[in-house]
């Protein structure tokens, strides 16, 4: 079977809800993260991440500071904002409607 | 709101990028030990480890370059970086840095220098307020008479309309303003206008005030006038307590009310300078014995009006229109009028009749290729460098780097030449600006105008053409070389497209070349003869006896009658030899359908008339050839004959003889036709203008004058000038004291003849400049380009040396085909040029146009052949020299060579 391809804009609702639901996580975990719940059906290389979580940075829907892994590693840790809650909201929202119209479309024939 | 924030941040990251890039290194090291930690953990070596870490990761620094695409302005940061470069490296090569600047600030600055002269004359909107909503009526006749006469209004005119356009619904104008011609006074020129006119169009007086409302209402009730700023520091020395003295005019005291702000130069018909202005109620006072406030053919006022703010500037022409053609109705009009239209203001009235578009369009034309010659040059010698380096280009885009990228990097380069080129250019043409303007105003003073009010300096219209200019010069120049040396692989095909390409821009540069030598030295070569172009008649002692006959009188009929016996009067004194009545050369001309000879023979052309007394040929030493002169009964009365030139008898009687037989004019462009009995043939002068012989030329009896007009009294003096001009006043004293104060005598020499020689000598020098220029930028441009082409070619060279190829055949085999775009280049502008001039011969077929070549054939074998010379020589030794060189080198050492 094919891997997927992200879709377009969906990588940052993607980090925005594993950050909503495991806390305040760093790039390694929300990549494998990534891999583990789709299966390895979704696979990308895992430096492509940083390009959405600098977006999302900047547009203050997370924040990240560094601090310790368990095993005293040093990592960048990213933790979802109130800003950053707002935008899941809506994402998820829109990403419902549009799932949904696309649902509707494919069963009807 | 987010992506505000989020351009914040951009922006910080574009100014402070170390914080960030620190970041960055920090967390992909981070993010990379955290794989490999679970690699390892998953019983990997630790060398394993670390390669799958970086295999899971994805390249590097591509996710170094997304994250900073992502985070900052990436193409700023980039723009500022190929700057740099670019910087750079032009800096390493000064040499071509430097030339290619020179060349495109020539290109660029003929252009800037131009526009800032076409800018100024009729772009600048005059400097009143609101000046997009002020229009200046125009009238069109049925003459075809174009010109300052067709802003001729009279004031019942103004008026009839200024009250009628009130009574439409939609009012088209909030206000109108009438301003007279410029009338030149001993004490300066002024203008009269109606009391509204500086309130209405929005000036306010530097000092004192403008008009009151009322201060034209009473004939001569109002001596006061606003003075022009210029007049007042020079008469006044911008002295304040100028306010209320006097000067007086035309024998009047008139106050000084006022003081006109410094930009604000008048609105004359056609550029003078304007010293004072007056309510137009003082017409009286200032033209004694004329009346133009009452008579509907005395046409001597403009008409300015203000659009209301929501008119239609369409619908107001047409209200206007309308009201003047009602108007016109009620009297008898001379020149019917066609149509009036509205136009914009310019300091120039006349910018959109044709003639002066198509000259102004046919000199942007002319330098527009200026430019595009240095553009070849440049592109030709960039193309020439990237080739060296198109090493460095090759590696960089193995490195990764993107063929945009690239692209982007050499057109940096070029729009920074360019802008370069475009700031030296704007700074020439100031200087450029500055010298034409004075030269241009030497040329007015003499031909009776005054540019001295011009503002030449370029303003915000000027920057944004010289902007346009560099950078759509930069792109056009810098886009091909760009586009060749980014192609993916440089295989052979790709260097035939370039020699291909570079064929081409030689082809074309040859072409422009030899179009631009050719205007160029046609002009330079036709302007040289009118330095010496005789009239063919007398000028050295013959004067023009001028004097207020009352030529703009109410009875011009009077006025010819006093005049010819102040003549009578002056025909016995010895120290006159001649006295003639009739057309005054070089001061307007006089044109009219002609039709002569029996239907099946009949011909048909324009011809030009003047009006000559019985004495005027011998006066003027004009000869007769055939036939006889007019006997002083014939040139008093009203007889209908006729004296014509050579030219003219040649022309419509190319068969017989034509004495006796009729010619038939249109006298009034009415179509009716006057018959008029030849009588005589005279030699062919040069009477409407210096540059060509009449093509046709009719005399008619000085008695048939109705109106005065290019008309006057000549005498040629026998002896000393002063004692001569003694007898002239004493004469014109005992006829008529009335006319001694205007009395006045010109030289034609002195005067019309020197200054058309003037302005020829203006528009020879600018045809020097323009051929210099075209000379510089061929010569360089094709010598560097062929000298290229060849020096590629010095491994060949090697080859066919080695392989038993004499040194003469590669002479001939490299010098040929370094010349064949030469050729190609040569012949496609010698037809061009051909082309033009057909084009400009037929701006001839007008009898009284300027030639600007003075009768130099437009196809003139000397100009052709030595341009054919000049482009051939240079293309020659330009493949010569490198050609030597090449044949003179060792082979081996020529193989190597690359």
């Amino acid at each position: 079977m094919p891997r997927l391809q992200v879709l377009q804009g969906t990588l940052d609702l993607i980090v925005l809800r594993t950050l909503h639901t495991m806390g305040p996580q760093h790039a390694y975990t929300i990549a494998t993260r990534l891999e583990q719940l789709s299966e390895d059906l979704l696979r990308l290389n895992q430096g492509t991440l940083y390009p959405a979580l600098v977006r999302l940075e900047q547009q203050g829907s997370i924040k990240g500071s560094w601090g310790k892994t368990e095993k005293n590693r040093e990592a960048k840790f990213y933790a979802i904002t109130k800003a950053g809650q707002k935008l899941l909201e809506e994402e998820t929202l829109r990403w419902r409607q549009m799932s949904g119209l696309v649902d509707k479309l494919l069963c009807e024939s | 709101m987010r992506e505000l924030r989020r351009a914040f941040a951009k922006l910080r990251n574009l100014f402070f990028p170390g914080r960030a890039e620190h970041d960055l290194a920090r967390e992909v090291s981070a993010h990379l030990t955290l794989l490999q930690d679970d690699y390892q953990q998953r019983g990997m070596s630790a060398e394993e480890a670390r390669l799958a870490a970086r295999r899971a990761y994805g390249g590097v620094e591509q996710a170094k370059e997304l994250h900073r695409e992502e985070r900052s302005f990436l193409w700023i940061e980039q723009a500022a970086q190929d700057f740099r470069h670019a910087l750079r490296g032009l800096a390493r090569t000064p040499s071509f840095a430097l030339l290619a600047v020179i060349a495109l600030a020539l290109g660029i600055g003929v252009n800037a220098a131009l526009f800032t002269t076409y800018n100024a004359v009729a772009l600048k909107p005059l400097p009143v307020a609101d000046p997009d909503r002020v229009v200046r009526m125009e009238r069109w006749m049925a003459s075809h008479n174009l010109g300052p006469n067709q802003y001729g209004f009279s004031y019942p005119e103004y008026l009839y309309t200024r009250e009628h356009s009130r009574s439409f619904s939609n009012r088209p104008f909030s206000s109108m303003v009438a301003a007279s011609w410029a009338i030149a006074l001993p004490a300066g020129t002024g203008q009269m206008v109606s009391a509204n006119y500086f309130a209405d169009l929005g000036i306010q007086p530097l000092l004192g005030r403008g008009f009151l409302p009322d201060e034209d209402q009473t004939p001569g009730g109002s001596p006061v006038v606003v003075i022009a700023y210029q007049f007042w520091k020079r008469q006044f020395a911008s002295d304040s307590r100028a306010i209320g003295q006097t000067i007086k005019l035309q024998g009047t005291a008139f106050t000084i009310i006022g003081v006109a702000p410094p930009e604000f130069t008048g609105t004359p018909e056609s550029p003078s300078r304007v010293d004072f202005w007056a309510p137009l109620s003082m017409q009286a006072q200032l033209t004694p014995g004329q009346n133009w406030l009452s008579e509907p053919d005395q046409k001597h006022f403009q008409i300015f009006a203000r659009l209301e703010p929501q008119a239609d500037r369409r619908a107001a022409q047409a209200q206007t229109d309308l009201l003047i053609r009602q108007f016109a109705t009620t009297y008898v009009e001379l020149d019917k009028t066609t149509a009036v239209t509205l136009q914009r203001t310019s300091y120039f009235p006349n910018t959109d009749d044709i003639r002066f578009r198509a000259l102004a369009a046919a000199l942007m034309l002319i330098v527009g290729l200026v430019l595009f010659v240095a553009c070849a040059n440049v592109g030709n010698m960039l193309l020439a460098r990237g080739a060296a380096r198109r090493h460095e280009i090759n590696t960089r885009l193995a490195l990764g780097a993107s063929r945009g990228r690239v692209m982007r990097q050499l057109l940096t380069e070029s729009l920074l030449l360019s802008s370069l080129g475009g700031f030296a250019g704007l700074v020439c043409s100031m200087w450029a600006t500055k010298l034409l303007g004075v030269t241009l105003q030497q040329t007015a003073l003499l031909a009776g105008g005054d540019l001295t009010s011009i503002d030449w300096s370029p303003d915000g219209r000027v920057l944004v053409y010289v902007v346009v200019i560099s950078l759509a010069a930069g792109v056009f120049f810098g886009l091909s070389p760009a586009l060749r040396f980014t192609k993916p692989e440089s295989t052979t095909r790709g260097q035939i497209a370039g020699s291909r390409l570079r064929n081409f821009l030689v082809a074309s540069q040859v072409t422009v070349s030899v179009l631009l030598l050719a205007i160029a030295g046609l002009l330079a070569r036709g302007l040289i003869r009118s330095q010496t172009a005789e009239p063919g008649f007398r000028t050295s002692d013959v004067f023009l006896v001028a004097a207020d006959f009352g030529n703009f009188g109410t009875d011009p009929a009077k006025a010819i009658a006093r005049e010819t016996r102040l003549a009578e009067r002056l025909r016995g004194r010895p120290e006159i030899a001649s006295v003639g009545l009739g057309g005054l050369p070089f001061s307007g001309t006089w044109s009219m359908e002609m039709s002569a000879g029996q239907p099946p023979h009949r011909s048909q052309g324009r011809t030009l008339a003047s009006y000559a007394s019985d004495t005027y040929f011998d006066t003027l030493e004009i000869s007769l050839l055939r036939g006889r002169g007019f006997t002083p009964q014939e040139a008093g009365g009203s007889q209908p004959l006729a004296i014509i030139s050579e030219s003219t008898a040649k022309r419509f009687f190319p068969a017989g003889n034509p004495l006796g037989q009729y010619v038939s004019l249109d006298m009034d462009y009415s179509g009716a036709l006057t018959d008029f009995q030849v009588i005589g043939v005279v030699r062919d002068v040069r009477f409407a203008n210096l540059t060509r012989v009449d093509p046709a030329h009719v005399y008619l009896p000085f008695g048939l004058a109705r109106k005065h007009i290019f008309a006057g009294l000549l005498i040629r003096i026998r002896g000393d000038q002063q004692q001569a001009f003694q007898a002239v006043e004493t004469t014109t004293d005992a006829f008529d004291r009335d006319l001694t104060p205007s009395l006045h005598l010109l030289n034609l020499d002195q005067t019309v003849i020197e200054s058309q020689r003037a302005i020829s000598r203006m528009f020879a020098t600018l045809a020097a400049i323009l051929a210099a220029l075209a000379l510089t930028l061929a010569g360089v441009g094709i010598y560097g380009v062929v000298s290229y082409l060849v020096s590629q070619r010095t491994r060949e060279i090697g080859v066919r040396i080695t392989m038993g190829a004499t040194a003469w055949n590669v002479w001939t085999n490299v010098i040929v085909g370094g010349m064949r775009p030469v050729f190609f280049g040569l012949v496609l502008g010698l037809l061009l040029a051909g082309g033009l001039s057909t084009v400009l011969h037929q701006t001839l077929v007008f009898p009284g146009s300027t030639d600007f070549l003075y009768g130099v054939p437009f196809y003139d074998p000397l100009t052709f052949t030595t341009l054919i010379c000049f482009v051939l020589g240079v293309a020659a030794v330009s493949s010569a020299v490198p050609a030597r060189r090449a044949v003179r080198v060792d082979p081996m050492v020529a193989l190597r060579y690359e």
